[in-house]
């Protein structure tokens, strides 16, 4: 870095920017949704998708084909991004994708728990986030639990993993063990970031997927009517609940869905709410809350220009092509005519 | 660089006294007209690179916007003309 500072962030936005343009958009989706799984694979192909679709061709086909290309593009375009940025902005980026460490991480010890086959557990890596190849395939090759904590000692994951273990040696279920991996990441999502305008910004953002994945999960067990301790999903960070307002309220779906319509999502979130009350869905307010966070994404890319939020704004974007490529790619398999498919996609 | 352009002014002003002679004034704004100039297509001379390094298309795009600052080097050069 210069003594006048780094111009970094201007070189990865204008990179990120580009790729942000090349993103299917409407009329890419509803072509999509009439083709089937060898046609969109072929689609994917034509697009940017082109390298991962061609490397992956000869060992899988099918919808099979389609979701592994979307992995290793996903994994790709997020290295890149992590690749180019320096400093700071490095470290504000870094935050967000070591959620694919955490994934990673989870599947790795489900793959060891349930004695599956290595290969199959590798497919299913996202290789996104900050651990390296070497990491990955340590992981990868520890054969028990002890193993996997032990590999994972000098990261971020290590002391609480080695806590959890203790636990789950007790009990033999994975939860303890998946819970902290999630808590580490989330602890570490928030803490320590600067105090600039974009900065703030980003906070927010982050503040607001973790107060909506804290709603989903108080819905989902509200629902279920389980007799599980809410308080043990509580996610830390958030604003709109604590460890005892949650533990409360999700004891009781209409105070829960009442508490949340009158909170500061009510604009966004509203119509999910009012549509779960009726439908007793919770895919629609699932929907919902994601389509919240990328319309704030959208937003965030065009406030501060020069700053992380067009780069999480794109992940964000991409991360949700991903996603729907899948849905259409997995409804065709499953049969669902094109307009129940349409209405599964999240399109801003 | 703000800042340090802030020194260099106070720098100049409080040794010199008063700026009298034309010609050392107008060098010095050719000077800090340059320097703003560099500043300005650090930026986006990087966001350039960014850009064409995703699509090599852009490459005419991205030189034309690069050196658009340098025109403020070249109207500073005007007052050179205007004093000397």
């Amino acid at each position: 870095m210069s003594a006048v500072g780094s111009s970094n962030p201007e070189y990865v936005v204008a990179r990120v920017r580009a790729r942000r343009g090349s993103l299917y958009g409407d009329e890419e989706y509803r072509k999509l949704t009439r083709m089937g799984p060898a046609e969109i694979a072929r689609f994917m192909e034509e697009s940017s998708y082109g390298r991962e679709i061609n490397a992956l061709g000869s060992r899988h086909g099918g919808v099979d084909l389609i979701e592994y290309a979307l992995n290793r593009n996903l994994a790709q375009q997020f290295e890149g991004i992590l690749e180019w940025s320096e400093g700071r902005l490095y470290d504000q980026i870094a935050r967000y994708l070591r959620k694919f460490d955490a994934w990673n991480v989870k599947t790795v010890i489900r793959g060891v728990y349930t004695d599956a086959d290595q290969s199959d557990v590798e497919v299913d890596l996202i290789r996104a986030g900050e651990f390296d190849d070497r990491l990955i395939r340590r992981l990868l090759e520890a054969d028990s639990i002890d193993g996997v904590v032990e590999v994972l000692e000098d990261t971020i994951y290590g002391p609480p993993l080695r806590e959890a273990y203790a636990e789950y040696e007790e009990t033999d279920v994975l939860v303890p063990l998946e819970n902290a991996v999630d808590r580490a990441f989330y602890e570490r999502l928030l803490s320590g970031l600067g105090n600039d305008e974009p900065t703030r910004q980003y906070e927010a953002f982050l503040k607001a997927e973790v107060d909506f994945r804290n709603a989903t999960n108080a819905l989902r067990l509200a629902r279920s009517g389980a007799d599980i301790d809410p308080a043990a999903y509580f996610i830390e960070g958030g604003e709109l609940f604590t460890r005892g307002s949650l533990a409360r309220l999700a004891r009781n779906l209409d105070e829960l869905v009442e508490y949340i319509a009158d909170s500061q999502y009510a604009e966004q979130l509203g119509p999910a709410l009012r549509e779960l009350e009726e439908a007793d869905s919770l895919i629609a307010f699932e929907h919902a809350t994601d389509a919240a966070l990328l319309a704030y994404g959208d937003r965030l890319g065009t406030i501060h220009p020069v700053s992380v939020t067009p780069v999480i704004s794109y992940i964000l974007a991409k991360e949700r092509e991903v996603e729907n490529i899948r849905a259409i790619a997995r409804g065709k398999e499953a049969g669902l005519s094109a307009d129940e498919i349409e209405s599964e996609l999240v399109i801003t | 660089m703000l800042e340090a352009t802030n020194a260099l002014g106070n720098a100049v002003l409080s040794t010199g006294g008063t700026l009298t002679d034309p010609n050392a004034a107008a060098a010095l704004a050719v000077g800090l007209a340059a320097l703003g100039a560099g500043y300005a297509e650090r930026g986006i001379g990087s966001a350039a690179v960014g850009a064409m390094a995703e699509d090599e298309d852009l490459f005419v795009n991205g030189l034309i916007l690069t050196v658009l600052p340098e025109t403020i080097v070249i109207l500073a050069l005007v007052v050179v003309f205007i004093v000397g």
